[in-house]
């Protein structure tokens, strides 16, 4: 073998650099902080290589995280759709005129025609007071005690459907019109059903919290027991790096990114997902609402929601793999 | 303050039999020494309580003014920054090149990719390595792979460097290279302590010998060398 070179000669070479000094322990801070950083973008660049070059170990992982994360966003995009359609229905229902008990039936046609002929308006109905009596009487099963009454106490109503495409502030303007008539008492807007629409939403916007809630925990399982294979397989190398001065967050560190890739791929393919998804069901949407005489489209998920999405799962896969870290990674000590 | 202090150290494994028991000494700064002894009298007990790869029984461990025995696990790591170790089962990683390797303790540390580089050569060059960055270390000779692990220990430029049977694969003519090396070391101003069996070896070079018999340490052997590295790094 060639002599080995002197480390005496080595060590008169090495102050040329500052932290290359005789203690060479000693590195400046500018140096440590450069370095930090530096080794950070190395394990990032690192570990997410090795995600990309060789997927098939983890492809698995991506696809849970992703069908994970696909299923609440798609009954979020769902949801976010329906809240929206139902704003545009929010004036478009039925109103109920109600008339002074002191109007005649016959006065009541009057006005009756008066409002069919009206702008925006698709149907009229009269109610008289003595209908409206007789459809209480049956409903309410009040009849001994409706009797004891000395006269009618309803008025009679004139029911007024807008039509469906009506733009809901002219809906509201119909409304005003109506109620500053001489014969009309007061004008109610139905949302009857809207409100049982906005209370089945808001049920199943809590749903989709939930399963949310569960999907999350789904991944965390998953990124947590992927990771742990692969400390399992490294044990060697981390065994190692602690006995040559390795810091516990320098071994932890490549775990994390992976963590965080994971996250990141997961949800870039849910994104692909989704998309096909809306791609796939908007089509028919569009067809479905044209049939009904409205331009509505499909909303794709928003972009907020979409990074949530995306932040979301990232966060999700480094807080598995941190608690995968912490569980396992403290048994391999040199 | 000496570079090394044991203290009354005694070390039982559990369920074993004491591996250490009440030894003391100390390792001057720049000082060179052998430690000597039969198989499983405690040669890699000792060295091991010097990087808290286990903890004594009994007793204190300075390294450097530290107490390691009780020193914070979040302090061990820059412990073992300043302590190269040579292992006896060599301790590297097939996975990937002697470069990646030897670098390995740099890049813990810190150190810019270039400059790193730069010590890699220079020590894997004091090994007569040069050449062997791009090989895996599997396809290595045992004593091939022994420098790797000693060029591994020194590219730091540790202040006390520790050897576990570094010559133990090696022949008489390359053991003696490496200590030659080693005391080129010491002469620059680190701190050596080397476990070996070799006895021809140790009397060849006559420096200070630790003799371990079942745990217990007899001191003896001359000084000489140690004048030579009695000037005190600051
Ligand atoms: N992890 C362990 N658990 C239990 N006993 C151990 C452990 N490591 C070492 N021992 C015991 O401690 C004693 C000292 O072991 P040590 O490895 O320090 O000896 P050694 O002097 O290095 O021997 P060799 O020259 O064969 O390497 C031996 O009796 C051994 O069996
Ligand atoms: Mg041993």
């Amino acid at each position: 073998m060639s002599a080995p070179d002197s480390p005496k000669r080595q060590t008169a070479n090495a102050p040329r650099k500052p932290q290359a000094g005789a203690s060479t322990h000693k590195i400046s801070l500018k140096d440590r902080l450069n370095g930090w950083a530096q080794q950070h973008q190395l394990v990032a660049v690192e570990t997410l290589m090795r995600l990309l070059t060789k997927p098939l170990g983890s492809i698995m992982t991506w696809l849970v995280i992703a069908i994970s994360l696909t299923l609440p966003g798609a009954m979020w995009m769902t949801l976010d759709n329906l809240s929206q359609l139902s704003n545009r229905f929010q004036a478009s229902g039925s109103m109920s005129v109600y008339l002074k008990t002191a109007v005649q039936n016959d006065q009541a046609q009057q006005l009756l025609s008066r409002i069919e002929s009206m702008d925006g308006v698709a149907d009229v109905r009269f109610i008289s007071a003595d209908e409206a009596l007789a459809e209480f009487r049956a409903s309410s099963g009040l009849g001994e005690a409706l009797d004891l009454l000395p006269e009618n106490p309803l008025p009679g109503v004139i029911v007024v459907e807008p039509e469906l495409a009506l733009p809901q502030q002219d809906v509201i303007a119909l409304a005003d019109t109506l109620r500053s008539e001489s014969r009309v008492d007061s004008v109610e807007l139905d949302t009857a059903w809207l409100d049982r629409l906005h209370a089945l939403l808001a049920l199943s916007e809590r749903i989709v919290w939930v399963m949310g809630a569960l999907l999350a925990l789904g991944i965390l399982l998953v990124v947590g027991n992927t990771i742990r294979l692969s400390i399992a397989a490294r044990v060697d190398e981390i065994r190692v790096t602690k006995l040559v001065g390795a810091t516990n967050a320098w071994v932890r560190r490549p775990f994390l990114y992976t963590g965080l890739w994971f996250g990141m791929v997961g949800g870039l393919v849910s994104w692909i997902l989704l998309a096909i998804g809306w791609a796939l069901v908007s089509g028919p949407v569009e067809d479905l609402a044209a049939l009904y005489g409205s331009e509505y489209r499909l909303l794709p998920l928003s972009a907020g929601a979409a990074l949530v999405l995306l932040l979301g799962a990232m966060l999700l896969g480094w807080l598995g793999a941190w608690w995968s870290v912490v569980r396992h990674l403290h048994r391999i000590e040199p | 303050m000496p570079m090394v202090r044991f203290d009354g150290v005694s070390k039982s494994y559990p369920g074993g039999k004491e591996a250490l028991s009440k030894v003391s000494f100390e390792l001057a700064r720049g000082e060179f020494a052998f430690l000597t002894g039969h198989s499983g009298a405690g040669k890699s007990t000792l060295l091991k309580l010097m990087l808290q790869m286990e903890r004594p029984s009994e007793g204190q461990v300075f390294v450097d003014g530290d107490c390691v025995n009780t020193m914070k696990s979040s302090q061990v790591p820059f412990l073992r920054r300043k302590v190269g170790v040579v292992f006896q089962n060599h301790q590297l990683l097939f996975d990937r090149t002697v470069y990646d390797n030897v670098a390995m303790p740099l890049l813990i540390a810190g150190y810019q990719p270039a400059e790193a580089a730069r010590r890699v050569r220079a020590a894997l060059d004091s090994v007569g390595l040069l050449g062997f960055e791009r090989r895996n270390p599997i396809e290595l000779s045992g004593g091939e792979q022994q420098r790797v692990g000693i060029a591994r220990a020194v590219v730091n430029k540790p202040q006390l460097l520790l050897a576990d049977e570094p010559t133990g694969n090696l022949d008489p003519e390359l053991s003696e290279e490496i200590m030659k090396l080693f005391l080129r070391f010491q002469q620059v101003g680190v701190t050596v302590l080397i476990a070996t069996h070799d006895i021809a070896l140790i009397e060849r070079m006559g420096h200070r010998r630790l003799i371990l018999d079942h745990g217990t340490l007899h001191d003896s052997g001359p000084r000489a060398g140690f004048e030579r590295g009695d000037h005190v790094r600051t």
